[in-house]
């Protein structure tokens, strides 16, 4: 779009305050506007390995997969651990919509900057690009993150909250289920786990969220990350199937009433008459 | 007086079935408690095997369709092939996320039939909601969104079954819409259902209460 | 605010009706106001809102319809005008100062043979309608549209129902109103008489 459109703007780079005026309008004649949607959640990590204890070190993390709107569960089972490169993954707890699009922004920004230094990106520069971003909106772009990762420096785990700070933490959890999920790492955390341990631990953290905090629910995703592998275990455990509906609730056909109907059919129909074949003097020259 | 969401009224349900996907609303528009229209559509088409609900403050829903046309028809226009619900899903989040600190005040709700391509030849129908800011919501059963959405949550999880074929699938999807918006003061007034097949698309208007 | 302003339609015409009076808040300064502007020759509005920004719209937009007009030698039909005014309203709220306007718009297309009625507020609603009302207008005379207006309703019974609705607004509402009407048809636009008082 060469030309700014005076409504709906947005030729640019960024965000676009537009509607700004007119929303400051309306709020102010009807008394507040609607609060953005959030995600209750509970998100963790771990390091594990490492030390003299002859297991590879390695990071794993573990997210719950409810989306709540207010007091609605919005999404059953969505994917909180996003992709930032084959070898970082983060975590994502706050605003649905921030923690997807910051995500987004610095997985692409990740995998230019390799591109043009040729080499594999640290954790802590994706750490960092997301606490400048974040800092810049000084807290206005809701996303609460746990980030982990394994690079040629080691394996490194970091949270990311919406203001900018961080923390550098062997185990770390964020989100509405973050004491629950912190009560199980406090009590039970060990160093230089086994993967497995890892995985477990990890796995009764979010369970310990999804079943004592009310804003995190449904399934455990787990992600390990190691020098050369990263694993996703979507829907590691699920521990909230729904039970198999016994009857059938469908409707005898014709039970709506209807006034008028509209059948548009996207089948191409024709009818072909078959030309008698042209006599063999007239037949093209292709000599 | 109420919020933006909540002034003129309105509601858009979507289902999967069986190789077919069905998107549904009511037609109230309202200044708040007053009906002005029982003809007010919210569900509009961007292709042949794809629509678009923008359920949510009236004016938002006629600006946000116009924006649609225009970047869907030059979508068409440089790649010279249709787009994918998939990659209309992101074109809307994206204009949403882009107005993240003044936002639109619409709940899309996508439903549509990618056409088969050579990667993906059978592909599988597509239903997608999103917020205000465009997070966007891909589950496998039902989107609802609107001034109904916790109705249509309620009566959906109980109608909803896989596998329907279309028309079981406009049934239950316009008994689950009518109960739900039937308990709405701001939605119903007659609704619309748009059932989308691999080879043609019935639209439906039914029949409701007109209170 | 207190104005008031109705539209009824029937297949090959339209009556726009609005009241007469300016003021602000309970006082009256004037009750022989017009209140509906016409914009092209088959092009009418009824319109209301705060005061000074209701002129300065009306005659932007008649302004710009008459430009329209002039450069292509055919007026815009009634459709894309309400999208067009429709967008002046709806930048306008974007801007610093918004113009606080709501209208009734009402217009026949003498190329596919039909009258249209627009409702619209200040945010840029836009809605297409058989019959409306603006203004006090919407609570006291959209049940009596309602149970009178049919699609074939004919000038005379479109004249007797808003006489009716006019009727209603006398009897239910504290404030005075007189009224004045336009009928557009093919012919163009002409003031309706609204026999007796008004």
């Amino acid at each position: 779009m060469s030309v700014k459109d005076p409504i709906t703007g947005g030729s640019g780079i960024g965000f676009d305050f537009s509607n700004h005026a007119r929303n400051q309008h309306l709020g102010a004649r009807m008394g507040g506007l609607p609060k953005a949607t959030s995600t209750g959640t509970t998100i963790v990590g771990v390091k594990f390995g490492g030390g003299d204890s002859g297991v590879e070190e390695g990071v794993c993390l573990g997210a719950d997969t409810r989306a709540t709107g207010g007091p609605i569960v919005a999404d059953k089972n969505c994917e909180k651990i996003h992709y930032i490169a084959d070898h970082i993954r983060c975590c994502g707890a706050g605003t649905a919509a921030d923690t997807e699009f910051v995500t987004n922004l610095i997985s692409s920004n990740i995998e230019l900057h390799a591109l043009s230094t040729g080499r594999k990106p640290q954790v802590v520069t994706a750490m960092t690009m997301l606490k400048q971003y974040l800092f810049q909106y000084q807290g206005h772009v809701g996303a609460y993150l746990v980030i982990g990762g394994v690079d040629n420096t080691g394996s490194h785990l970091f949270t990311v909250a919406a203001h900018g700070s961080t923390d550098k933490l062997p185990y770390v959890t964020m989100g509405s289920g973050s004491m629950a999920a912190m009560a199980v790492f406090e009590s039970s955390f060990k160093e230089h786990m086994t993967r497995q341990e890892a995985i477990d631990l990890v796995a009764r953290a979010i369970r310990s969220g999804v079943f004592n905090d009310l804003g995190s629910g449904s399934n455990v995703d787990v992600c390990i990350i190691k020098k050369d592998k990263t694993e996703m275990l979507r829907n590691y455990e699920m521990p909230n199937e729904r039970g198999e509906k016994t009857r059938q609730y469908k409707f005898r056909r014709g039970t709506t009433a209807w006034t008028k109907e509209d059948v548009r059919s996207l089948v191409v129909s024709e009818t072909t008459t078959p030309v008698a074949a042209p006599l063999a003097a007239e037949a093209m020259d292709i000599s | 007086m109420g919020s933006p969401m909540e002034m003129n009224g309105g509601s858009v349900i979507a289902m999967t079935g069986k190789d077919c996907v069905a998107i549904a609303s009511d037609l109230r528009l309202g200044q708040q408690a007053v009906g002005l229209s029982a003809d007010f559509e919210k569900v509009f088409p961007i292709n042949n095997q794809l629509y678009v609900g923008l359920p949510g403050f009236a004016t938002d829903t006629y600006t946000l369709r116009e924006h649609l046309r225009f970047r869907v028809n030059m979508y068409r226009m440089k790649e010279e092939r249709e787009i994918t619900p998939k990659t209309f899903a992101h074109l809307l989040s994206s204009t949403l996320y882009e107005k993240r600190f003044g936002p639109y005040f619409i709940e899309p709700v996508i439903a549509g039939i990618p056409a088969p391509s050579a990667i993906d030849p059978d592909p599988k129908p597509f239903i997608c909601n999103m917020d205000t800011i465009g997070c966007i919501t891909t589950p496998k059963d039902f989107v609802v969104a609107g001034t109904a959405t916790d109705k249509l949550y309620g009566v959906a999880e109980g109608l909803w079954e896989p596998d329907l074929e279309p028309e079981d699938l406009f049934e239950t999807i316009s008994q689950t819409l009518l109960a739900a918006v039937d308990r709405d003061c701001i939605s119903g007034w007659g609704a619309v259902v748009h059932v989308i097949t691999k080879d043609k698309i019935i639209t439906r208007h039914l029949k409701g209460r007109m209170d | 605010m207190t104005e008031c302003s109705f539209g009824i339609t029937g297949k090959d015409f339209v009556l726009l009706a609005s009241d007469q009076s300016a003021g602000r808040s309970i006082i009256k300064m004037k009750s022989d106001e017009n209140k509906i502007r016409q914009l092209s020759p088959s092009l009418c509005m009824a319109y209301g809102g705060e005061p000074g920004d209701t002129e300065n719209f009306v005659d932007f937009v008649e302004r710009n319809l008459r430009l329209y007009q002039i450069r292509h030698n055919i007026e815009l039909a009634p459709a894309p005008a309400s999208a067009y005014i429709r967008r002046i309203l709806a930048e306008a709220i974007r801007s610093r100062r918004p113009y606080v306007v709501s209208l009734l718009l009402g217009g026949y297309d003498k190329i596919k043979d039909e009258s249209h009625l627009y409702w619209m507020d200040p945010y840029g609603t836009k809605v297409k309608v058989p019959y409306t009302a603006n203004g006090l207008g919407i609570y006291v005379a959209l049940s009596t549209m309602d149970k009178y207006w049919y699609p074939d309703i004919t000038r005379e019974e479109a004249g007797q129902l808003l006489k009716r609705c006019i009727d209603e607004v006398k009897l239910r509402l504290a404030y005075q109103f007189s009224f004045n009407a336009v009928e557009i048809d093919k012919d163009g636009v002409r003031e309706y008489k609204l026999d007796g008082s008004a």
